[in-house]
């Protein structure tokens, strides 16, 4: 094994420009076992391409730790028979708010294989069928357009992430959801939580933003239960009615339609994976613009750009560095053997630099075509909100460049400390 | 309309069944099980010309517009 190679993902260097280190590592050791993440890194294209096939390799990851926890709560309980009652855990409801927010999102279907995944993602695809993206176009032109309008007000150095790319996609998933306007800013703070529980790092110092997080969170649960009810009692022409439906003709897998806690786990995991995910891709592609002059030059001079322009952006400065995958069978990638219980980083960010698939991996091309990047992932479990989040990446880059001519970068981005995105703090910029 | 796969080019993307899981079912390791040639129903001409087009490594065709 190589011994001095960089394999540490979270230095603030590898933060600002991971692409040095995943070139190292796909050039040295494709297969990498990373002492600091204590997981094996998969670099190149070919490999990540084959563990995204390889069944030995498993999305089941919150199940066993929230039944660790319940094993653990309920040897308390047996010790202490007598606080059962008070505590409140006797009728199968999980006792503590975080034992709820785990049970919630082990149900989703990115943590989730076959044949559990099968079926959630079948009977989640009826929200996500092409006509019913398509009509979200305009509806998405008119949001961008009002958030640059309040951007234009605004004079000096602003900054682009809180005031468009971050509002922006939260308010499209409570739009599709069907919820009312007023509680937009709902899902924003929840979005925030989710991101901060299922990523959350340790340290006393978290500690009490978690607890607040864990509370907001079971105020989520609340909330969508209501406008389940709602919907099941009056269907809407949203997302949220549309996964209610199931359909008759098939006999396999979707006849069973969705519980009510998994069409509110379903609602909370697309708001965790269509929030943050877009954010990232209109701000590192506007980015990746302001960083190309002559790139930005042609996409103003030739809007008929933007569909390539977008599919290249996502895999030149995509949002998704790493995804995770557990072991759960011996397996081989690239001559190494991987062993059950250890865990693989797919590092896409790197595939989709990887020069024996991409010709000039390190150029922006907004023409390349074809453009098989992985940014949305592969095979089974491939972005389902792919076709949204390319439209919502389109028209905010589209808009962006259209009506702020005099974009410049004021001040040069501090990247976050992030395994799993690749995500600036702020885009500060000048107009 | 009629559409197909080829399957010596599909590399199980996904991304022509996350525009329609039922006009582009998919097999169980991911590659597209379209077939060398689908009728399309009448009415989703549209949606399965998006389909083909999202596939980024053009393994999907429409085979007749009809
Ligand atoms: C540019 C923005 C986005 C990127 C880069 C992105 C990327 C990804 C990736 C890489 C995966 C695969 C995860 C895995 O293999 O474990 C995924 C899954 C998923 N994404 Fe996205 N995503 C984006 C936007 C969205 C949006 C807008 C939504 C919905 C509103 C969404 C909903 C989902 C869901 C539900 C899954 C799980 C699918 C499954 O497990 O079958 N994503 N996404
Ligand atoms: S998008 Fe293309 S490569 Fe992907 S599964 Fe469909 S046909 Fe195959």
């Amino acid at each position: 094994m190589t011994g001095a190679i960089a394999d540490d993902l979270l230095t603030a260097q590898a933060s600002a420009d991971p692409y040095a280190v995943f070139d190292a590592l796909r050039r040295e050791d494709p297969v990498h076992w990373s002492g600091p993440h204590r997981a094996w890194l998969v670099t190149r294209y070919a490999d990540v391409s084959a563990a995204f096939a390889d069944k030995a390799l498993s999305n089941d990851r919150v199940r066993p730790v929230l039944a660790k926890q319940r094993e653990e709560r309920e040897r308390n309980e047996n010790q202490h028979g007598a606080r059962r009652a008070e505590a409140g855990g006797d009728d199968g409801r999980p006792a503590s708010a975080s034992e709820r927010v785990l049970a919630l999102m082990s149900g989703w279907m990115v943590v989730s294989d076959p044949p559990v995944h099968t079926r959630l993602r079948k009977l989640a695809a009826g929200a996500f069928k092409g006509q019913r993206i398509a009509v979200m176009d305009a509806r998405i032109t008119a949001l961008v357009d009002e958030l640059l309008d309040g951007f234009l007000r605004g004079s000096g150095e602003q900054d682009l992430i809180s005031e468009v790319a971050y509002p922006l996609p939260a308010t499209v998933i409570a739009t599709m959801l069907g919820a009312p306007p007023s509680d937009r800013d709902l899902f924003r703070e929840w979005s925030d939580e989710l991101a901060l529980v299922a990523f959350g790092t340790g340290g006393a110092a978290r500690a009490e933003r978690h607890e607040r997080a864990l509370r907001g969170l079971n105020e989520m649960d609340a909330y969508f239960r209501g406008l389940v009810a709602q919907r099941r009692a009056e269907p809407g022409e949203d997302m949220l009615s549309a996964m209610m439906s199931t359909d008759e003709s098939d006999t396999q897998t979707s006849r069973d339609g969705l519980s009510d806690d998994e069409l509110v786990a379903m609602c909370a995991l697309l708001l965790f994976a269509g929030h943050e995910t877009t954010t990232n891709s209109i701000a590192n592609a506007t980015l990746a613009l302001l960083r190309d002059p002559a790139a930005l030059a042609a996409l103003r001079e030739d809007p008929s750009l933007l569909n390539t322009a977008v599919e290249e952006l996502l895999r030149y400065d995509g949002p998704i560095k790493v995804i995770n995958r557990w072991v759960v069978a011996e397996t081989e990638l690239a001559g190494r053997t991987i062993l059950p219980g250890e865990r693989v980083h797919l590092v896409l960010a790197s595939a989709d630099r990887d020069p024996d698939k991409f010709a000039d991996p390190d150029t922006l091309d907004l023409t390349r075509s074809p453009n098989p990047h992985v940014a949305f992932g592969k095979g089974i479990h491939a972005c389902i909100g792919a076709q949204l989040a390319r439209m919502e990446t389109r028209i905010a880059v589209g808009r962006i460049v259209e009506r702020l001519p005099g974009l410049a970068l004021a001040r040069e981005p501090v990247w976050k400390d992030a395994l799993a995105s690749r995500s600036m703090e702020t885009l500060v910029v000048t107009h | 309309m009629r559409i197909g796969v080829d399957s010596n080019v599909c590399e199980a993307h996904g991304q022509c069944s996350v525009v329609d899981m039922d006009l582009f079912p998919l097999d169980d390791d991911g590659y597209s099980a379209v077939g060398p040639d689908a009728t399309v129903p009448e009415g989703e001409e549209d949606v399965a010309r998006i389909g083909v087009e999202s596939c980024p490594v053009r393994a999907l065709s429409v085979l007749e517009q009809e």
